[in-house]
């Protein structure tokens, strides 16, 4: 099975501490991996390196085979609209509703104003108002972020992913500050997601129990390196 | 490079503040050591400046009796032109409300260009700053000065001394509110491949609005204040009639005009406070 993202030989030093070091792994589609580590062991490098928010010194990134490690510009800003992306704190608009949160995933298919005034076409509407019931969020679509109990933003963030329509999903922590009932819905989404829209899934975590239940593959993380590839 | 540039020139003043980060942490001698001179420079300034703008207490002991009958003279104010003042307060007004807007309008770009989490391009940021610091460090009252003799007098010079002064300071108090937005609805917002531009619409500005309007109207307030003396260089509005009350010396007439400024502008900081405690 070709691999949606293969990363090999990824490297990141900060000073002359080894953040990541020679870092290599594939996943493939529909496929839920968790990094699984103490904090400190180089999982948030490795997520901000994948996702080039901070640029490796070493090693290649590719998606769908096509190479995105080496991308500058314009061509990185496209290319980044492929990986869906979930952060530990949400990170939301605050003052928007759920809906035109989601619409951030189709932020560079609308035109200026569309953004500026909140008025978005009835086709992406319906679009993103489908990725809100995937979510379990329908009737939540029209209340504002910051309204939301905590597993509700991370799911309206789930949801905000889909609708780039990726096939890659990276979470960097994404139920580190939930409660364990929202947690587990939380994984627990992301993983059917993979299962049923065929999402390729790197989940940061560093609770073990809930790697074990939901990941389909574990990839153990010390001092930014791999521990061993598969477990 | 430009970035880091601009930060060490915005960063300079308030460094100035402190007294290093050695003598913050552990007061001591060493602390008021290095201070003493600073104490004896602010007091040698203090008293050049006191030197330079000729304080007199004699000259004002001289010129109060001259205060005094120009004060019992303006008793009881002269209302019969009131009508006339009260719509020359109302020009003041229009003048102060259409020149911020217009101001607006010029920081609004100024502005995009010089927040620095929104980075739209790091080659003009630099020229952006430096044009919102020059707009904002010379007076409305200086640029009024300048068009009224550009297009003569009355409040549309005083209209373009307002917009064009305060355009710098809008920017500059927009950008620092900007600058406040949270980091990571952006991040989020860039990772779906979106521009600067549209990032900053759809992520950072929803965040900030309030601050943005209560900024605007902070502006309007204020111009309704500071534009009572633009008159006096002949850019339209009641200082107008203040200056010519004065040199006229009709004390009871400029008692009546004080009286109308203050009541106006009462009104509208009242105002501008209650739509403020609205927004926030």
């Amino acid at each position: 099975m070709t691999p949606v993202l293969a990363v090999a030989g990824l490297t990141k030093r900060f000073g002359g501490l080894d953040a990541l070091d020679n870092v290599s792994f594939d996943i493939a589609a529909g496929e839920f991996v968790a990094v699984l580590g103490p904090s400190g062991s180089g999982k948030s490098t490795l997520f901000r390196c994948i996702t080039r928010l901070i640029e490796p010194d070493a090693g290649s990134i590719e998606i769908d085979r096509v190479a995105f490690g080496s991308l500058k510009g314009r061509a990185l800003r496209q290319a980044r609209g492929r990986i869906g992306v979930v952060f530990q704190q949400f990170n939301l608009v605050r003052r928007r509703t759920a809906l035109a949160n989601v619409m951030t995933g189709a932020l560079p298919r609308l035109p200026l104003w569309r953004i500026a005034s909140g008025l978005y076409p009835e086709g992406l509407t319906a679009k993103a108002e489908t990725a809100l019931a995937s979510v379990g969020l329908a009737s939540q679509r029209y209340q504002r972020a910051d309204t939301l109990s905590g597993g509700q933003q991370q799911r309206v963030a789930i949801a905000r992913a889909l609708m780039q329509e990726t096939r890659i999903l990276l979470a960097d922590e994404p139920v580190a500050s939930l409660d364990p009932h929202a947690a587990r819905l939380v994984l627990g989404l992301m993983r059917e997601m993979a299962k049923s829209k065929g999402l390729a899934i790197l989940c940061t975590l560093h609770q073990p129990e809930l790697a074990a239940e939901f990941a389909d593959r574990i990839l153990l993380m010390r001092s930014g390196r791999l521990a061993a590839p598969d477990a | 490079m430009a970035d880091r540039i601009e930060d060490v020139a915005v960063d300079r003043p308030r460094d100035g503040n402190n007294t290093g980060p050695s003598g913050a942490t552990e007061p001591g001698p060493r602390q008021a050591r290095a201070f003493l001179p600073l104490v004896v420079l602010g007091i040698a300034f203090y008293l050049l400046c006191l030197h330079v703008s000729e304080v007199s207490l004699s000259r004002l002991v001289e010129g109060l009796p001259r205060l005094w009958t120009w004060l019992a003279r303006s008793w009881p104010p002269d209302l019969s032109e009131l009508d006339v003042l009260i719509r020359r307060g109302l020009e003041t007004v229009a003048m102060a409300t259409i020149g911020v807007s217009f101001g607006a309008i010029i920081a609004a770009p100024i502005c995009l260009l010089s927040a620095r989490n929104i980075g739209i391009s790091p080659i003009a940021a630099l020229p952006a700053r430096w044009l919102l610091n020059g707009l904002r460090g010379i007076d409305s009252f200086v640029f009024a000065l300048i068009f009224v003799a550009a297009v003569g007098l009355g409040p549309f010079a005083g209209v373009l001394g307002i917009a064009v002064h305060t355009a710098g300071s809008i920017a500059k108090l927009w950008a620092e509110a900007i600058e406040t937005a949270e980091n990571g609805p952006v991040e989020a917002a860039r990772m779906s491949g979106a521009g600067r531009l549209k990032v900053f619409f759809h992520a950072q500005l929803p965040d900030v609005l309030p601050q943005l309007a209560s900024i605007l109207l902070y502006m309007w307030e204020f111009n309704v204040r500071a534009s009572t003396v633009l008159g006096i260089v002949g850019a339209g509005g009641i200082g107008q009639e203040l200056k010519n009350s004065v040199d006229l010396l009709l004390f009871d007439r400029v008692l009546t005009i004080l009286l109308v400024i203050l009541v106006m502008v009462t009104l509208i900081d009242q105002l501008s406070a209650w739509l403020r405690r609205r927004l926030s």
